[in-house]
C-alpha cells in the first residue's frame, strides 16, 4: 500500500486491519508528495506498482484511462454521491473516497461581537459585513493573494451556489473535463457577482503581495476579521494566538440555505488491476468502507468528514457554523471532475484572477484564458 | 617514460570523470532533442510516436512560454547592463586609497555568498505589503503610500531585478577589481602629465583596459539572467499572474507540473538555441570592442 502521507496518519487504520484481518499483511510505503505521481506512474507503466494505490481525483482518472485500476463498483452504494462522483469514471467506481478536506471562511467571534455583527446567511449579507467592518476601521478579510489558491476557491464557492448546484448543471463539470462546454458563457454571471468583492474594495491589490503565512498571521493576531482557510490551519492559528475565538461560515449565494464548502474527498484508495493479491485487496477495501474503518482513518485526520452513508464525526467547536453545510453534504471541488490535468487548469484560473485583482483583466478574459488552457491540455492529452 | 605512455596514464585518470559527464550531462542533453520530436508525457511513457515539429509550433501559441521569453530577455539585459556598469563604478571607487576599503569590499560582496532561496525569502518579507513588510512600514511612517513591489504586475519583475543586483553586483566588483589592479600605473602617470582629467583617464585608459573582465562579467550575467529560476520561485512564484514567469519557470511548469515532457523538451531545444545565438552575438560585440582598443 502506497500513500503520500507518513504511516502515522493511517496508524489506527493499519492497526484495525491487522486486528480484523489477521491473515493479511500490509507493507506500507510512504512516498513524498512531490515525487508520488512520478514514481507510482512509472511503476504502473512497468506493469507493477502497489496493490492498494492512494490516488487523488486527477490521477484516478488518468490511471483508469491507462487500465491500471480495478472496478470497485460493488462498494459504491455504501458512499454518498458527492464522494463517489469524484472517483467514478463513466459510472464505474475506481477508488474509495477518503476523509474530506474543506475550505470556508474563518471569522473572529470577538471582533464580530464588538461591533454587534453576525455571520452572514447570503452573499449580499456577506458584502454588507465587509462594509460594516471597513467603516469601523477593521480590515474585513485577510487574503494571501500571492498564491493562486484563495481567490480560485473563493470564486468557485460563490459559483457553486449560484450555478453549479442547480439541478440543470449537475453534469457541467464532467462535461467541462471532456471539453464539451466552456466556462465562458456559463460562469460569467457568478464571477461578475463575486468580483463585487474587488469592485467595492474588500479585496485589494496589495493583497497580491501577501502570501499564505502572512495572511494567517493577520487573522490570528486580530488585524483582519475574516480569513478563508481550512482545518489544517487551525493549529497554527491557535499557536500564534491561544485566546482567539473563532468559527467558520461557508460560501453563500444570493439565495439562503446551508451554503457550500469547497473541498472534497481527500485521498482515494484504489485497487491495482494487475495485483496478484486481488482477493486480499478487496477484503481490505471492504473493511475501509465500513463505519469502523472510516472512524479508524478519521482518528488520525480529524476535522474532515466521511463520505460513507450514515457516518458522521465530531467536529471541533470551531466548525459549528458549518455543521449545517456538512449535514447537507455540500462539500465539493468542481475541478475534481475536470480530468487528469485539473491541477494545471486551476492554477491558470487562479493566476488569471490575480490579473483581475490587479486591474489588468476582466471577467470574460479570465474565463476565456482558463478555457484556452483546458483546450490546450485536452488536445495534447489525446 | 615516453610521452605516449604518460598521455595514456592521464587519459586513464580522466575516464571516471568523463564517463560521469557523458552519462549525466551529454546523454540527457542529447535525448532532449530526441524527445522534443515525440509525444512523451506523463500519460505516455512508453511506445512513443514521432510527431515531427508539432511541439515546436505549439510554442508560438502558448502565452505562458512567450511571456517567459519576453521577461527573461528584459531580465537578462537589465542584469547584464547594470551589473557591469555598477560593478565597474564600485570597483573604481573601492580601488582608491580608503581606510575602510577592505571592510567595504567585504560588505558589498557578502550578499553573493547566500543562496538565492534565502535571499528570496528574506526579500519576500522586506518587500511585502503586510505589516511585516519593513520597507513599506518605513514609507508609511514618513507619510508616503505603500508600494506593492511584488503584487503589482508592472513592478514585480523590476523588484526581482533589484534584489539580484543587490546580491550579485559585489561579485562583479571583485572581478573588475582584479582586472583594475593589473593595469599599470604608468598609464595614469603619463596621462596626468599630459593634463588628462580623471574623467578622461577613466574613459580612455581604465575602461578599454577592463575589456577582459567586462567580457567575463557580461557573458556570465547574460547567460545567468536567461537561466534565472530559484530567485523567481522563492520571491514571486512567477506571479502575479504571469508577470514574472521566466523561461526556466515556464519550462518547469510545463514539463513537471503539467507532465508534458516532450513539449518541455522542445522548449529546452529552443532555449538552447536562443542562449547560443545571444552569447555568440555578445562575444562578437566584445571582440570588436577589444579589437578597436589596440
Amino acid at each position: 500500500m502506497a500513500y503520500w502521507n507518513k504511516e502515522t496518519t493511517v496508524q489506527s487504520l493499519l492497526d484495525l486491519i491487522k486486528q480484523k484481518l489477521p491473515n493479511i499483511e500490509i507493507e506500507y510505503q510512504f512516498i513524498e508528495n512531490a515525487q508520488y505521481d512520478n514514481i507510482i506512474g512509472t511503476q504502473l507503466a512497468a506493469g507493477s506498482g502497489p496493490d492498494i494505490i492512494s490516488v487523488g481525483p486527477p490521477a484516478a482518472t488518468q490511471y483508469n484511462k491507462l487500465g491500471y485500476l480495478a472496478d470497485l463498483s460493488n462498494l459504491a452504494d455504501r458512499f454518498s454521491d458527492a464522494g463517489t462522483s469524484v472517483y467514478s469514471v463513466d459510472g464505474k467506481l475506481v477508488a474509495l473516497p477518503g476523509i474530506s478536506w474543506f475550505e470556508g471562511i474563518y471569522y473572529n467571534k470577538e471582533i464580530f461581537a464588538k461591533y454587534g455583527l453576525k455571520p452572514p446567511k447570503t452573499f449580499e449579507e456577506e458584502l454588507k459585513l465587509h462594509e460594516d467592518l471597513k467603516k469601523n476601521g477593521v480590515k474585513p478579510q485577510a487574503m494571501g493573494a500571492k498564491s493562486f489558491e484563495p481567490m480560485m476557491k473563493s470564486s468557485m464557492g460563490l459559483i457553486m451556489n449560484e450555478f453549479l448546484s442547480q439541478p440543470a448543471n449537475k453534469d457541467f463539470d464532467a462535461k467541462y473535463g471532456k471539453g464539451e462546454t466552456t466556462l465562458e458563457g456559463n460562469w460569467n454571471a457568478g464571477l461578475e457577482k463575486w468580483s463585487e468583492l474587488i469592485k467595492r474594495g474588500y479585496l485589494t491589490n496589495d493583497m497580491l503581495g501577501i502570501d499564505y503565512d502572512q495572511a494567517l498571521d493577520e487573522f490570528a493576531t486580530g488585524k483582519a476579521a475574516m480569513w478563508e482557510s481550512g482545518p489544517w490551519a487551525l493549529e497554527a492559528i491557535k499557536q500564534k494566538n491561544p485566546n482567539i475565538q473563532l468559527d467558520m461560515f461557508p460560501f453563500y449565494g444570493s439565495a439562503g440555505g446551508p451554503g457550500w464548502l469547497i473541498g472534497g474527498p481527500g485521498v482515494g484508495f484504489a485497487a491495482n488491476a494487475h495485483s496478484k493479491n486481488a482477493d486480499a485487496v478487496m477484503q481490505v477495501l471492504d473493511l475501509i468502507a465500513t463505519p469502523e474503518g472510516q472512524k479508524a482513518f478519521w482518528e488520525n485526520n480529524q476535522g474532515g468528514s466521511s463520505y460513507l452513508k450514515g457516518v458522521s464525526f465530531d467536529m471541533p467547536a470551531e466548525f459549528d457554523g458549518v455543521k449545517e453545510t456538512f449535514q447537507a453534504g455540500n462539500v465539493y471541488a468542481p475541478w475534481n471532475n475536470w480530468g487528469g490535468s485539473a491541477s494545471s487548469i486551476i492554477e491558470d484560473y487562479g493566476k488569471a484572477l490575480q490579473e483581475l485583482l490587479g486591474g489588468k483583466s476582466d471577467v470574460s478574459t479570465v474565463l476565456k484564458t482558463t478555457d484556452k488552457t483546458t483546450a490546450r491540455l485536452l488536445q495534447l492529452n489525446k | 617514460m615516453n610521452r605516449t605512455a604518460r598521455e595514456f596514464q592521464y587519459g586513464l585518470f580522466l575516464i571516471p570523470a568523463f564517463l560521469f559527464y557523458v552519462l549525466f550531462c551529454v546523454y540527457p542533453f542529447a535525448t532532449m532533442f530526441y524527445y522534443s520530436l515525440t509525444d512523451y508525457s506523463i500519460v505516455k511513457q512508453t511506445g512513443l510516436h514521432f510527431v515531427g515539429f508539432r511541439n515546436f509550433s505549439e510554442i508560438a501559441h502558448y502565452d505562458l512560454l512567450l511571456a517567459g521569453i519576453k521577461n527573461s530577455l528584459i531580465y537578462a539585459v537589465l542584469m547584464t547592463v547594470f551589473q557591469t556598469a555598477l560593478g565597474i563604478l564600485l570597483a573604481v571607487a573601492l580601488d582608491k586609497k580608503l581606510k575602510t576599503r577592505n571592510v567595504l569590499r567585504s560588505v558589498f560582496f557578502l550578499p553573493a555568498v547566500f543562496s538565492p532561496l534565502v535571499i528570496g525569502f528574506l526579500w519576500n518579507y522586506l518587500l511585502s505589503t503586510s505589516d511585516a513588510g519593513l520597507i513599506n512600514r518605513a514609507l508609511t511612517s514618513v507619510g508616503l503610500d505603500k508600494i506593492n513591489f511584488l503584487g503589482d504586475s508592472d513592478l514585480a519583475l523590476y523588484a526581482v531585478v533589484f534584489t539580484q543586483l543587490w546580491q550579485w553586483t559585489g561579485w562583479a566588483m571583485v572581478i573588475f577589481l582584479a582586472n583594475l589592479q593589473s593595469i599599470s600605473k604608468d598609464y595614469y602617470e603619463a596621462a596626468a602629465i599630459d593634463g588628462a582629467t580623471s574623467s578622461q583617464q577613466f574613459w580612455r585608459i581604465t575602461l578599454p583596459l577592463l575589456q577582459p573582465s567586462v567580457s567575463v562579467v557580461s557573458v556570465t550575467a547574460m547567460i545567468g539572467g536567461l537561466k534565472v529560476f530559484d530567485i523567481v520561485m522563492s520571491l514571486t512564484g512567477g506571479g502575479p499572474g504571469n508577470a514574472t514567469q521566466t523561461i526556466m519557470t515556464a519550462y518547469i511548469k510545463t514539463s513537471f507540473d503539467e507532465g508534458f515532457y516532450s513539449f518541455g523538451a522542445a522548449y529546452g531545444v529552443v532555449f538552447f538555441g536562443a542562449v547560443l545565438v545571444l552569447t555568440m552575438l555578445l562575444m562578437q560585440l566584445l571582440k570588436k570592442w577589444g579589437g578597436s582598443n589596440r
